[in-house]
């Protein structure tokens, strides 16, 4: 909690990061720790490193029951198993009890917009769920296919991670969050750009802007740092810390 | 426990800031009046800056530009462009025997001449004889041409700048090798990584830079003041340290 805003941090990772080095971080007690010297009360975390979903699902469900208070599963699914993926999103939904997917098309051939995708987006629409990409300027990546999926899908909440993280791809998701309601824009990005923050919510709305920080592989404390320290309003850092994410999350 | 507004504790000198423009686009901040007005907001009371253009062009014209920089407080700490080229050496050498030169820094090693004792001799040994502090961009060097150089030149002090996530393998190593290895910490946020470090090392071998205007001055300087490391040591990362490389302290009473 800071000054009475309920911080909810809505990119974090399960899963071992040994190819940086990071031999110990894929642990609760760290997490905590740094979530506590800032006020993060909970964090959003879902595990990419698995295609068929299951394994990974079961490890961040694992990852989330040792302190269910403080963090919150996501499902993630590829269409690079399109056999499994929506058993897989029903089982991690109503069994798991994950509130939203996360999905990852870096580990895929396929743009985000292209068709294996849109079983998961069907499922999503049906139940009016949050679905948060790792967006960039990569062609599978690109936040202009909001524009395309916002209005054909408009019962799912799309969150571009990392709000494209360079210029030109951040440009693509401010234009998206424009144009549609149900686009959003989370923050974590090792490009601390002066001014990301203050463009973000000038430009896109601070009811669009969702704290994130992409722990372990980034301290949550520098993350949440961009947002304290930017030029911008109480009550958009508000909303931005907490306020639009327990909205997404229905927490 | 922070808030939703933040103010440093501690004196602070961001140890790594660019002015000037990139020929890949304008600084937010065209005068030294305007990067002063940035830094108040922050609380960073002084700064080593360098120019773009030392950076990217000629360290020789960088260093000519950076000097218009400075301001009449001496909260703008010059830090001059080197190159192991004869004209570069000779202006650093000057500016040395003026008793202006107290740190310098290399760009661009990955470019025409390997980071390595043969290709650097000239620069390094005058550095090491003279004392001068060298800061050298991670991003911008081989680290194995790096870990080797250092180990030819112990006695000069380097400080490492600009450590990703993905520098995360080799940053302990490069601190154990070298005794004289200082690491800035703008772009380092691996979970916890801050603390470890300190633990291991000492707060003497960490210093606060920011790297603006790539990188905004507020959210390391924010995390910093959120870990369990002491209150001295945050000052000593914060400022003191660099304080200490530069020789502000006797700079300051001459």
């Amino acid at each position: 909690m800071i000054d009475g805003t309920k911080v909810i941090d809505f990119h974090g990772h399960v899963g071992r990061w040994e190819r940086y080095g990071m031999t110990e971080v894929d642990n609760p007690e760290i997490m905590l720790s740094a979530m506590d010297a800032v006020g993060i009360d909970v964090a959003c975390l879902f595990h990419i490193f698995h295609p068929d979903g299951t394994t990974g699902n079961d490890l961040t469900a694992k990852f989330v029951a040792q302190n269910p208070d403080r963090f919150v599963g996501f499902a993630y699914v590829s269409p690079t198993m399109p056999d499994r993926m929506i058993q897989e999103l029903e089982r991690a939904i109503d069994k798991l009890g994950f509130p939203a997917i996360k999905l990852y098309p870096p580990y895929t051939p396929w743009p985000f917009n292209e068709e294996p995708w849109h079983p998961i987006y069907e499922f999503a629409e049906e139940r009016g769920l949050s679905i948060i990409f790792h967006t960039d300027h990569f062609k599978n990546n690109r936040p202009r296919y909001f524009e395309e999926l916002a209005p054909q899908y408009p019962h799912v909440n799309f969150v571009s991670g990392h709000s494209g993280n360079v210029p030109e791809a951040r440009a693509e998701a401010i234009a998206a969050a424009q144009k549609y309601p149900n686009v959003y824009l989370e923050t974590c990005s090792t490009y601390r750009t002066p001014g990301v923050i203050e463009e973000l919510v000038e430009k896109g709305g601070a009811d669009r802007v969702l704290y994130g920080s992409d722990m372990p592989l980034m301290d949550p404390r520098p993350q949440i740092g961009k947002i304290i320290t930017a030029q911008i309003s109480l009550e958009a850092k508000r909303m931005a810390l907490g306020g639009n994410a327990a909205r997404l999350l229905k927490l | 426990m922070s808030s939703l507004t933040f103010s440093p504790r501690v004196p602070v000198i961001d140890a790594n800031i660019c002015v000037g423009n990139h020929n890949t686009g304008p600084s937010p901040c065209q005068t030294p009046t305007e990067l002063l007005a940035e830094m108040d907001i922050f609380g960073v009371q002084r700064a080593v800056i360098y120019h773009a253009q030392g950076e990217h062009i000629s360290p020789t014209d960088g260093n000519t530009m950076l000097a218009n920089w400075l301001d009449k407080d001496g909260r703008l700490i010059p830090q001059w462009a080197v190159m192991p080229v004869e004209v570069s050496i000779k202006q650093i050498e000057d500016l040395y025997a003026q008793g202006k030169a107290s740190s310098v820094r290399l760009h661009n090693t990955h470019g025409n001449l390997p980071f390595r004792p043969w290709g650097f001799d000239n620069l390094l040994s005058f550095l090491s004889e003279v004392e001068i502090p060298l800061w050298i961009p991670l991003v911008d060097v081989d680290l194995n041409d790096l870990a080797i150089t250092l180990n030819s030149y112990p006695t000069i002090q380097t400080v490492l700048i600009g450590a990703h996530y993905t520098h995360n393998l080799a940053v302990r190593n490069l601190l154990l090798a070298n005794s004289n290895t200082v690491l800035e910490l703008s772009r380092y946020e691996p979970i916890g990584a801050v603390e470890d470090l300190v633990d291991e090392f000492g707060a003497e071998r960490f210093i606060y830079g920011s790297w603006y205007p790539r990188y905004a001055m507020g959210p390391i300087l924010f995390y910093l003041h959120h870990t369990r490391i002491s209150e001295e040591d945050l000052a000593l990362i914060c400022g003191g340290n660099t304080e200490r490389l530069l020789g502000l302290h006797r700079r300051d009473n001459d």
